[in-house]
């Protein structure tokens, strides 16, 4: 069945050959992807280095950051095999939120499970950091450093 | 709140309204539980499984303390109950998770073998509860009492729907014009799904909306008996009958 014309022309489906890149890092987009078919690795330049940040798999997305704020992608996305993916704008956004409310609260839910996991990491490298000062002060109070046995 | 869930063997049903004097989901269901029980199956209710609008809260209670025992009898088995909410009972979640012990959710994605299958009540689809909340939900709690009073109205009631939708799909263009949730399930297929199960129209139904992509509406247990399996990936509809094994 052919999707109606008026949604055609606020989402689209395109399809991908395998290692093909979909949105490449810094470069601008105002389009977030769904994955219909396939899977999406999603990596990074960290430090020189290429970096696997996930592999998304059907009923993901993806590209949401930049369509939101309308800053660069902040990260690579390549084809994992032939991959099918709809292609959502700002307008479609919109209308699919308003046809297909359960997407919204999808990405809500994912969006929110991305800030639990960020807090998580940043209260457990806060802890680790703490941990490591309180062995460093140790240390130096108990005399635990390089030559310290005459302090 | 749990949206997303993996199984391999999942059967669902809806529009049971408990608490509806038309209602034979309460004869019915105590043996489609013990089936479920007894060959391992996940079960989910795919909303208006309990009747708030059209029921007093004692009748309620009364109709589905069975029900409910059946339900966490289930549970201790090691089966999973899932419970996506619907129009009819929404006013309950609160109460239906402290007391069911298991998952309440909006809709649930379900992971099965290879496919993602969404089950969803489908009343957010419905024009008349989007356009006019209010005036609908009037309109429902008053025909409560009317119910009590002469039950065999539904059937009228039922009839109408169907006239109209006949007439909706004689007048359609096209397929997805046919039906206002056939449109609403073509829009989650394309965002990776493989099959979308709705309930609230009461109609069960199974129609193939994209190549191998399919709309299966579960129906009711109103006064039917239709469900939807969820088997390894596969999905189908069914109906269940007391003395036999399901068919699908």
């Amino acid at each position: 069945m052919l999707p109606s014309p008026n949604r055609r022309a606020r989402e689209s489906e395109e399809r991908f050959a395998d290692g093909e890149t979909i949105v490449r890092e810094g470069e601008h987009g105002r389009e977030m992807y769904v994955i219909q078919s396939g899977r999406v690795e999603i990596t990074k330049r960290i430090g020189g280095e290429e970096v696997q940040l996930a592999v998304l798999e059907k009923g993901d997305f993806f590209g949401e950051m930049g369509l939101l704020e309308s800053l660069p992608r902040d990260a690579n996305a390549r084809a994992i095999g032939p991959t099918s993916l709809l292609v959502i704008n700002a307008g479609g956004l919109l209308v699919r939120i308003r046809r297909d409310p359960t997407f919204a609260f999808e990405m809500l839910h994912r969006l929110s499970g991305r800030i639990r996991q960020l807090n998580k990491r940043l209260a457990d490298e806060h802890a680790e950091r703490d941990a490591s000062v309180s062995a460093a002060d140790a240390s130096l109070l108990y005399g635990g450093g390089e030559g310290g046995e005459d302090s | 709140m749990q949206i997303a869930t993996k199984s391999d063997r999942m059967l669902v049903i809806s529009d049971l309204h408990i608490g509806n004097p038309y209602s034979l989901a309460k004869r019915n269901l105590g043996g489609f539980l013990r089936y479920c029980r007894e060959a391992g199956w996940d079960l989910c209710i795919n909303g208006d499984g309990l009747e708030i609008l059209q029921a007093s809260f004692g009748v309620l209670a009364r109709d589905a303390l069975d029900i409910m025992t059946g339900l966490q009898e289930l549970v201790r088995a090691g089966r999973r109950v899932f419970y996506v909410i619907g129009n009819h009972d929404i006013a309950l979640e609160h109460l239906l998770q402290t007391s069911l012990a298991s998952a309440i959710c909006p809709f649930l994605n379900v992971t099965s073998g290879e496919s993602r299958v969404r089950v969803e009540h489908g009343h957010l689809y419905d024009p008349s509860f989007v356009k006019h909340p209010v005036l609908y939900e009037t309109l429902t709690r008053l025909a409560g009492p009317v119910l009590d009073w002469y039950p065999d109205i539904y059937k009228a009631w039922t009839g109408y729907q169907k006239m109209k939708d006949r007439w909706t799909r004689k007048r359609a263009r096209s397929d997805l014009e046919a039906s206002v949730y056939y449109e609403a399930a073509d829009r989650i297929l394309r965002r990776g799904f493989d099959a979308v199960i709705f309930g609230h129209t009461h109609a069960a139904e199974q129609v193939e909306l994209l190549p191998g992509k399919v709309y299966v509406n579960s129906g009711n247990w109103l006064r039917g008996t239709s469900y939807v399996a969820i088997d390894h990936g596969r999905v189908y509809l069914a109906s269940w009958k007391q003395d036999g094994p399901p068919e699908a």
